[in-house]
């Protein structure tokens, strides 16, 4: 028995390589050749077929999984005026505001997402979308990029990471102006007519405070302890097909009639 | 068509651009940016190098630009490609306000890897022949360059020989 299982030890089936030490040096530019037959990539092809050495063909494919889509379709279009004082009555504003929700679109869309997310709500969502905000914004202050990968989708990580590698940024919220509200949702496919995203955007009214020091400890924007009011319309994106997926955050659209930013130091 | 391989190892200079350091405190002085950067494998002797490299240590990289560029020999130009890359670098990476506010700090030269070829000479003799190449490291430091050191004078020279002389202690005695 002892024999033969020496006869099955796998060492046997290895080619017996010498590896015999050559005394090279090791060099950086290999000279040119001097008598050169074929040097276009078409005749070398030529001979190696004459010759007969076949290389098998490669083929090089590897699947890619789209997590995410690539931009925020048929973005929301916030109504200019939207947190100032205008002179028009509470009313009418909550009229503007229910008439947003009730859109046709938005609708389908909800039930669309309600298929493949039973527990889907507009009204408990955004709630739960202020808590994937702050807690993204707090990864991206401790720089811990498997959870931010987690709470955010690929399109809008590099924007979001971008040119912070050596910063020190410190970002806190201090409270929600107003409760954050559902402002449109869409569903879009790509590819098949089977692949599903599904995008929400919510309107979030809130009190910030964001310091941003450079490599050299420098101030470069912001100042420490001064809260600011923010009015952010931010866009979730989940990939309702795949069941293990969750709503992440996919980006913000800026309204042009935004107040302008602060000067960078 | 074939190149020289590229270099798999972060050399030492251009990780210190990776320090980061803590938030200053508001009542801190503004801390100066410091910039380091350097080009490999230059094709010039490491010696004559040197000329060039301690010819700008100290200026301001103004006056640096422009002694490089009336400058005839071919280090020059390398030198002057290097700190307008590391001025560029300075205003778009690190947070530089004024390009012209900067002034070398270091200036260094190093041996660069060696080919060796031969030479033939006469009555069957040969020379091995280095095909030589050297790094150029530089030090940007934001802020107007420091004043340079005055010239030691006499007076200067008398008052250290005189504190020598106070400075002797006398053993074995009162």
């Amino acid at each position: 028995m002892e024999g033969a299982e020496s006869l099955l030890n796998p060492i046997r089936l290895a080619q017996s390589s010498l590896v015999v030490p050559v005394r090279t040096k090791k060099r950086l530019i290999l000279p040119p050749r001097v008598k050169t037959k074929y040097t276009t990539p078409e005749e070398q092809k030529e001979k190696m077929r004459a010759s007969g050495i076949v290389i098998p063909h490669e083929k090089l494919e590897r699947s890619i999984t789209l997590a995410c889509t690539a931009s925020i379709f048929d973005p929301y279009i916030p109504p200019e005026g939207d947190a100032r004082l205008s002179s028009l009555s509470k009313e009418t504003l909550k009229q503007r505001a229910v008439q947003l929700k009730q859109s046709t679109i938005s609708q389908l869309a909800i039930r669309k997402v309600k298929q493949y997310d039973p527990n889907f709500s507009s009204k408990t969502f955004p709630e739960m979308a202020q808590k994937i905000f702050i807690e993204a914004h707090d990864c991206l202050t401790n720089f811990n990029k498997d959870k931010l990968h987690s709470l955010v989708t690929e399109r809008c990580y590099p924007e979001m990471v971008r040119g912070n590698r050596y910063k020190t940024i410190r970002w806190s919220f201090v409270e929600s102006l107003e409760p954050p509200r559902t402002v449109q949702i869409r569903h879009f496919t790509m590819m098949n007519k089977d692949n599903l995203y599904g995008q929400v955007t919510v309107r979030m009214h809130t009190r910030q405070t964001v310091v941003i020091y450079d490599q050299f400890g420098r101030l470069m924007y912001g100042a420490e302890d001064v809260p600011k009011d923010v009015l952010e319309y931010v866009v979730f994106e989940r990939h309702l097909v795949n069941p293990y997926s969750s709503w992440r955050l996919h980006g913000k659209i800026v309204p042009s009639w935004a107040p302008p930013k602060d000067p960078t130091y | 068509m074939y190149t020289g391989s590229s270099r798999e190892i972060i050399g030492k200079w251009e990780k210190k651009n990776r320090v980061v350091y803590p938030p200053q405190l508001p009542g801190e002085p503004r801390r100066p940016a410091v910039i380091y950067h350097c080009r490999r494998e230059i094709k010039y002797s490491k010696d004559k190098m040197w000329y060039l490299a301690t010819l700008i240590k100290g200026m301001s990289i103004d006056q640096a630009l422009a002694q490089l560029q009336f400058n005839d020999k071919k280090g020059a130009k390398v030198i002057r490609e290097v700190l307008l890359e590391a001025q560029e670098l300075a205003v778009t990476k690190y947070n530089v306000e004024f390009k012209s506010n900067l002034y070398i700090a270091k200036s260094l030269t190093g041996k660069g890897q060696y080919l060796k070829k031969i030479r033939y000479h006469g009555r069957g003799k040969f020379g091995i022949m280095e095909k030589v190449r050297c790094h150029y490291f530089v030090k940007l430091v934001e802020g107007p360059p420091p004043p340079p050191e005055p010239p030691k004078t006499g007076f200067d020279q008398a008052k250290e020989y005189v504190q020598q002389l106070r400075n002797r202690t006398i053993i074995n005695a009162l």
